[in-house]
């Protein structure tokens, strides 16, 4: 199995130096799709932003190694970094209510990722929207005109536009309802079909993680605590990471 | 309206002040507006001579150890000028400041509290008085009232309390619709208790970044009308009547261009420095790496 | 579009309507009576029916309310009556000046925005040393007062180097200085709101995924923040040329530039009341076409607000 993304022992530190991310060590395989589940602010979001250099100023990261296949992603200058973004690693985030710039309209913010990865816009873009189940339609609309989940699958379609070899979705479907919730999810897998990007996905929520993921890390107060396939979460030797497997186990009994 | 996602703002709240225009500014101004204070009670305390006293034989003079800032045209000590004109130049935009706030805060809660016609017909009265530019009308109050200090500060303070009528409603506004102020007014506080205990110090804030900066240019303006001659009235020392006086002299007494030039940019700086320093301070957001 | 400009103008009318009254009842507020001055100021003896007669003449002996309409009936004609100082026609005063004063005002207003933009985004684009720099050198401009950066320019410029030259006859030579001047602290206000404004931006989710869709510093700044800020720019911009056609006065006193600002300033000092009231109506009429232009600006930048107007 090729390793895509190599990640040895990162920390994030904050402006007064504390570890706000405390040696965090991972590895995932070319096109291996695999769940990043934790509580609110157990450090989810702050590896996913070391993993794109898209931390904010006091805050640092830094790590023995931090490899894309192969090359150091902590020697890469702005303009490498740059380089990267979109078209190898790219992320999509929480909160798509306010991903989309509102004074533009989606199409054309659709058409810069096709422009970014070099295809031919307007071809490019009206089948990416095909393919996330949405209308061509939707590009002449404003983000405002469009719902939440239609949103966070134009983010998809953005997704699908750059082929990254490695996405990151930061909590997609927070928000969204259930129905919804599944659709995104679908077109995520049909996005990763299509392109065959490895997937890094976020969430509080193991039920969504079970959908498109096999294997999942826990992290927990900054740190990685359990990397396990979902299967085997219930027999883990963490309490927080067995307790997680089976709160999903007795809500689903219930229902 | 948040801006930032809960678990991000919470994330990201730490953060280092941003240079010399930020925290350290903030210092920076505060020590500069305690030096003028200090200044402003040299007087009595060093031995110069009286600001008004006119020595015909010393006109023009550099400094020196009799005169450490020089002397100007009329002969005047310019060091003692410079003190004495720290009240009436600081007092003169504290007064100003004190009569926009008078009428702008009472209009702008009025109107943010009341709502509905009351809050459109303040408004639409406010925007008349905003439809001139600012010094524009200023002017024209002083050209009615006649050129003196007073009618400076009368003239300044009628032309600019409306935007800040505007600002403060609009803060009250936005403050009372946050989930908390709404949760207080559900949980079945008093409307008095919600506007003192939560409404209020939500705005004191923004209100103190408001004021500092506000002090800066209403400082800058009247600086300005005393300097066209239409402020302060000679013989009151003034830092912006000084330079006025100065100028048929300043290619011989270049000191007397220097000194109060010097004077109101620094008292100038000093609220513009604690104005940004305390909106560094309110401001937690730090702005993505490009 | 047109739909929209039409309805701003009739919300319009009320606000202009308060313009002629607050210009007009200024005058009439004044304390001291016009006639018994100008009587004094004649210096023979005057006796009640002269006064009667002067007031009679002036239409003073009408009630208030018809006097503000005659005021405003002659007004909107472009009427303005006579400078008391100089005994000529109002409009014919101003219209002598006013060329003048709103070409120094528009090329500082070019200068103010060219600065702005350059210091706004200097400002966050920079390393951080140098980005604290820029604010700090920002700050200390905001912070000089025209004049006396006037008086220090005359000093280097006219005075130690000999450049340029004090009393002009307003061509373009004598532009120079007083532009630099009134730019200079236009240019570094509106530098704030600028960084400001591009500051808010960055930190705005969108922006966020802008960078990780890979784009440049520079796609990003026009692409995507450009038009969030245009709007609220637009705004600033019209409110530099109201502190600009005022700051005017000031300026174009020290460098001898031949504008309204002579002409007020006299005008003040000799209690002109005609020219004081006509210079308000024009720089208030002036301004208010410029925060027009300004507000369609802002609602061409937002979608959601040109919709809105779409569906009046």
């Amino acid at each position: 199995m090729v390793t895509g993304l190599e990640v040895k022992s990162l920390s994030v530190l904050s402006g007064r130096g504390e570890p706000l991310l405390d040696r965090v060590s991972f590895n995932l395989a070319q096109g291996e799709r695999i769940g990043l589940i934790g509580a609110s602010g157990s450090g989810k979001s702050l590896t996913a932003g070391a993993l794109c250099g898209l931390l904010r100023p006091p805050l640092s990261a830094r790590a023995m190694a931090l490899r894309f296949y192969g090359n150091d992603m902590q020697a890469l200058t702005p303009r490498a970094w740059r380089a990267l973004r979109g078209t190898t690693i790219f992320q999509i985030f929480q909160s798509p209510g306010t991903a989309l710039n509102p004074a533009r309209k989606v199409g054309a913010q659709l058409v810069e990722a096709a422009v970014t990865a070099r295809g031919c816009p307007v071809r490019d873009v009206a089948d990416a929207l095909k393919r996330v189940a949405l209308d061509p339609e939707v590009a002449r609309k404003f983000p405002y005109q469009i719902s939440g989940g239609m949103k966070q699958r134009v983010l998809i379609a953005m997704a699908l536009l750059l082929r990254p070899r490695l996405l990151i979705a930061d909590e997609p479907t927070t928000g969204l309802d259930v129905l919804t919730e599944h659709e995104v999810l679908e077109t995520l897998a049909t996005m990763l079909d299509a392109t065959g990007a490895a997937l890094l996905f976020i969430s509080h929520d193991l039920r969504a993680v079970r959908r498109v993921a096999t294997r999942t890390l826990v992290m927990e107060a900054g740190q990685i605590v359990e990397d396990t396939a979902i299967s085997a979460l219930s027999t883990s030797r963490h309490s927080g990471a067995r307790a997680l497997a089976n709160a999903v186990e007795t809500l689903e009994g219930r229902c | 309206m948040t801006d930032v996602p809960m678990s991000l703002s919470k994330t990201y709240r730490r953060r280092l002040p941003r240079g010399f225009a930020g925290r350290g500014g903030l210092w920076l101004g505060l020590a500069l507006l305690g030096g003028f204070v200090v200044l402003g009670f040299a007087g009595s305390f060093v031995s110069l001579p009286p600001p008004e006293k006119i020595d015909l034989l010393t006109r023009l003079a550099p400094p020196s150890a009799v005169h450490p800032l020089g002397t100007d045209h009329l002969g005047r000590d310019v060091l003692a000028r410079l003190i004495g004109a720290v009240p009436v130049s600081l007092g003169a935009a504290i007064a100003t400041m004190a009569a926009i706030l008078a009428i702008a805060l009472p209009w702008g809660l009025t109107a943010a509290l009341a709502g509905g016609k009351v809050d459109a017909l303040l408004m639409r009265l406010a925007d008349i008085v905003m439809a001139f530019p600012t010094l524009v009308l200023a002017l024209a109050v002083i050209g009615f009232l006649g050129a003196s200090l007073e009618a400076s500060i009368i003239g300044v303070a009628a032309a600019w309390w409306p935007s800040n009528a505007r600002l403060l409603r609009a803060l009250v506004l936005s403050a009372r619709q946050r989930d908390f102020v709404r949760a207080a007014g559900l949980a079945g506080a008093s409307p008095a208790r919600v506007i003192w205990r939560h409404v209020l110090p939500q705005v004191l804030p923004p209100l103190a970044v408001i004021v500092s900066l506000e002090m800066a240019s209403v400082l800058l303006v009247l600086s300005s009308l005393s300097f066209l001659g239409i402020g302060a009235q000679a013989p009151t020392p003034e830092w912006g009547a000084m330079l006025n006086e100065a100028r048929p002299f300043f290619a011989r007494a270049p000191h007397m261009l220097l000194v109060p030039g010097l004077a109101v940019t620094l008292a100038v700086l000093a609220f513009n420095l604690i104005g940004e320093g305390l909106r560094d301070m309110l401001d937690q957001r730090e702005p993505y790496k490009w | 579009m047109t739909r929209f400009l039409f309805w701003r103008l009739i919300t319009a009318i009320p606000t202009l309507f308060g313009m002629s009254l607050l210009a007009f009842f200024i005058v009439s507020l004044t304390p001291g009576d016009p006639v018994m001055q100008e009587l004094r100021a004649m210096g023979s003896a005057f006796s009640p029916e002269d006064v009667a007669a002067m007031r009679a003449e002036f239409g003073l002996d009408k009630p208030l309310p018809v006097r503000y309409v005659l005021w405003l009936g002659d007004a909107v004609r472009g009427e303005f009556g006579t400078s008391i100082a100089s005994g000529r026609s109002v409009i014919d005063e101003i219209s002598i000046y006013l060329p003048a004063t709103l070409t120094l005002a528009a090329s500082a207003l070019v200068g103010a925005v060219a600065i702005s933009l350059t210091l706004g985004i200097a400002a966050v684009s920079a390393p951080r040393g140098v980005a604290a720099l820029l604010r700090t050198f920002t700050v200390v401009l905001v912070s000089i007062p025209s004049f006396w950066m006037a008086l220090l320019l005359i000093w280097v410029f006219v005075m130690q180097l000999g450049w340029a030259r004090l009393v002009g006859n307003g061509s373009l030579g004598d532009l120079v200085l007083p532009t630099v001047t009134l730019s200079l602290a236009a240019g570094a206000s509106l530098g704030r709101v600028v960084h400001e404004r591009i500051r808010a931006e960055m930190c705005e989710d969108h922006v966020r995924l802008a960078i990780a869709k890979g784009q440049s510093p520079a796609s990003i700044l026009i692409r995507h923040i450009a038009p969030r800020i245009i709007g609220p720019l637009a705004t600033a911009w019209a409110n530099t040329l109201g502190a600009l056609l005022g700051g005017a006065v000031i300026v174009e006193t020290i460098f001898g530039w031949p504008g309204l600002g002579q002409l007020i300033l006299q005008a003040i000092a000799q209690r002109d009341y005609p020219i004081i009231q006509a210079y308000l109506v024009f720089m208030g009429l002036g301004y208010f076409a410029t925060s027009l232009l300004a507000d369609v600006i802002v609602i061409i930048s937002d979608p959601q607000l040109r919709r809105g107007l779409a569906y009046d």
